[in-house]
């Protein structure tokens, strides 16, 4: 077995047995939802826009609890030394704790989503193969920034507090492509009416996830 | 009289303002439709650019410093970053005050504006990362790293800016398109200054910076003999 | 005969501070250098670059022939790294924590390794406790075992006697001496005399970055490593 299925496993394993990520994001998730609430005037329907709008932030902004784990998990006892030490490369080590933010992302919104249909209303419920396309592609874009920039909180003094500082600055201009084809999508538009921004979706993920392939060698070297 | 080259090159700089304030307020005809507000498009323009130039500057010195790893890169990264992020600052204020008269608002989510402001947070962000890290040499890595994926994300920030919502259906566009061509030397002029002026600045800003690091390991060679 | 480990012209610098100044030594297999030195001498930084975690500013590194930057992975599997730190994962039971490392080195069963080797630390009785129970003793001994996983030629042990009670130090010096039966090359930093002299075929000290003195250990007695020791080690007084 690979050095990527093995980090992988051992993380998806320590998740299963104590959930404190994906029950930590749920949670916030939820309570996010209700908060949210509170910007809606009483008794009126909302547009497609705030829908999705809602949506993304309480996605963007309870993920950051699962995205600031993944790093500093390794950071007790100083078990990214034990896995540097390895003949492990750091592109797997990458792939994998990557493709453990996807997957940890994505069961909060199994639960956060079908929240949000049951809260706001199942009238924007219209294609769900294009809203997991959505949901997917903003996760790996995310995943990709969140990997990296928890790998730099994890080596400064204020840890987990300083990632949603760096990462939301980064992460604005695919939260506003999502908001945007999610609305798109609540609305029940076809599909080539917002296909060009889901290519800017796919180029974000490339792009990131390719930067962090790069970069994170240099970010645990030291 | 000996003028050191530095010193000669402020000179210049301040002379040039003196130029590039005299044709904005005299030389460049004042716009029909906005009136004198319109003037500090010039220097709204200018600071734009000057802000691009650090961010990009800060994008190869990092590139620079993470193959090198030599210290200095970083220091001009700072350097550049700090400058950069003044000038956002200034684009971000002449645009408020341009878009109070002419729009009647404070603030537009025009795309431009919007793309500043987002990088203001980008590069702001770099400097409490700066913070958060004692060892120059992390430090140094982490700042690169920003500053490197900071300056990728800009073009697709720009891209999606132009979903926000646009309260205000006028665009700036006026200014650009119909420009007397005394407006282009005014802007030209303008351009010419700030990207001289970016220059002393990061010149000696780098300066400064690397003399302070500089103090600051000699400290600690001290410490380490006593020690 | 030292061409098992050698270390050629070692520079380290960082924040204008020279940690390491030119360190260069040969282990041959079945050496045990014990290298001692005050704090800030550059202990930690010498072995941590030998273990791959702190690049070099210059110089070379060699095990059995792989250079360090030239063949990273081959150079890895060689090395077996103690610190004071557990490198070990306290959700996870022992005997996962060592079939996971285990497996990152590509053990061909790495279940079987894990098992003997938590029976060579007498931990196995307690293989299904998770490590976050476990004492620091008990954690010693496991992280001892995690070092041993993929059978390392050379071993780089950091302090490893602080923090430790009476019993745990002698299951280490214990262990130290198999490990010394079985020909492998251990280096030991510290700055306790009595502990690094137990096991040692070699002793060094390092002082201001520089390896100041390097002698076979049937060549010094204690007293002689003490003088040189205060020699070096101008007023220091934790020898």
């Amino acid at each position: 077995m690979s050095g990527f299925w093995l980090i992988l496993q051992k993380d998806l394993y320590a998740e299963f047995r104590r959930p404190e990520s994906v029950i930590g994001m749920v949670f916030f998730g939820f309570l996010l939802l209700v908060i949210l609430n509170l910007a809606i005037p009483l008794g009126s329907e909302i547009s497609p826009e705030t829908g999705a709008g809602i949506l993304w932030v309480t996605i963007t902004v309870s993920s950051i609890l699962g995205l600031s784990r993944t790093m500093s998990r390794e950071r007790e006892n100083r078990c990214m030394d034990g896995l540097l030490l390895s003949p492990v490369s750091v592109e797997a080590l990458f792939a994998a704790k990557m493709a453990v933010n996807v997957v940890l992302v994505l069961l909060a919104e199994c639960s956060i989503i079908p929240l949000f249909f049951i809260l706001y209303g199942d009238g924007f419920f219209t294609s769900l193969p294009m809203l997991v396309l959505v949901v997917v592609l903003a996760n790996v874009g995310f995943a990709a920034i969140g990997t990296l920039f928890s790998a730099i909180t994890a080596g400064t003094s204020r840890n987990e507090a300083l990632l949603p500082l760096l990462f939301y600055p980064l992460v604005i201009p695919l939260i506003s492509i999502t908001v945007k084809v999610t609305s798109m999508i609540f609305q029940g538009a076809a599909v080539a009416d917002y296909s060009s921004w889901l290519y800017v979706m796919i180029a974000y993920g490339c792009i990131f996830t390719g930067l962090g392939f790069l970069l994170l060698d240099h970010v645990v070297g030291e | 009289m000996l003028i050191k080259k530095d010193q000669m090159v402020l000179i210049v700089a301040a002379l040039l303002f003196g130029v590039a304030i005299y044709t904005v307020f005299v030389y460049a005809p004042t716009e029909l439709v906005m009136g004198p507000i319109q003037k500090i498009f010039y220097f709204h323009l200018s600071s734009a650019l000057v802000a691009f130039l650090s961010f990009f500057t800060a994008f190869v010195s990092g590139i620079l410093y993470l193959i090198r790893k030599d210290l200095k890169w970083d220091v001009i990264g700072v350097a550049s970053v700090e400058i950069g992020l003044v000038f956002t600052t200034l684009v971000l204020i002449t645009g408020v005050l341009w878009g109070r008269p002419v729009w009647n608002t404070w603030w537009t989510w025009d795309p431009r504006l919007t793309t500043s402001l987002i990088l203001w947070f980008i590069y702001a962000s770099y400097f409490i990362l700066r913070s958060s890290v004692e060892r120059q040499d992390t430090r140094a890595v982490f700042c690169a790293v920003l500053a490197i994926v900071g300056f990728v994300d800009v073009p697709i920030v720009f891209l999606s800016a132009r979903l926000w919502r646009t309260i205000h259906p006028v665009v700036i566009r006026a200014g650009s398109i119909d420009m007397a061509p005394e407006m282009v030397t005014t802007l030209l002029v303008s351009l010419g200054t700030f990207t001289l002026l970016w220059a002393l600045l990061l010149y000696q800003r780098t300066r400064t910076l690397t003399l302070a690091c500089r103090v600051q390991n000699f400290e600690r060679q001290l410490d380490g003999e006593v020690l | 005969m030292s061409d098992f480990l050698t270390v050629k012209n070692l520079f380290k610098e960082y924040e204008g501070y020279r940690a390491l100044r030119g360190v260069t030594f040969g282990l041959a297999k079945g050496d045990f250098l014990s290298l001692f030195g005050p704090n800030g001498a550059g202990k930690s930084t010498l072995l941590g670059i030998i273990s791959t975690l702190v690049s070099p500013t210059s110089g070379q590194i060699e095990i059995k022939g792989f250079d360090l930057t030239e063949e990273p992975e081959q150079f890895k599997k060689q090395l077996g790294v103690i610190s004071h730190h557990s490198l070990l994962y306290d959700h996870m039971t022992a005997l996962e924590n060592l079939v996971f490392y285990a497996s990152l080195y590509k053990l061909k069963d790495p279940e079987k390794t894990a098992v003997e080797l938590l029976r060579v630390v007498e931990l196995y009785p307690r293989r299904h406790s998770r490590v976050g129970q476990f004492s620091r003793g008990m954690r010693q001994r496991l992280s001892v075992a995690r070092a041993l996983v993929n059978d390392p030629s050379l071993l780089l042990l950091d302090e490893p006697y602080s923090g430790l009670d009476q019993d745990a130090a002698a299951m280490l010096t214990e262990q130290l001496a198999e490990l010394k039966s079985k020909e492998r090359t251990v280096i030991v930093v510290t700055h306790n005399l009595d502990h690094g002299l137990n096991s040692a075929t070699k002793v060094g000290i390092l002082a201001a970055g520089r390896l100041v003195f390097m002698e076979a250990r049937n060549r010094v007695d204690r007293a002689l490593l003490e003088a040189e020791y205060l020699r070096h080690v101008q007023g220091d007084g934790e020898a």
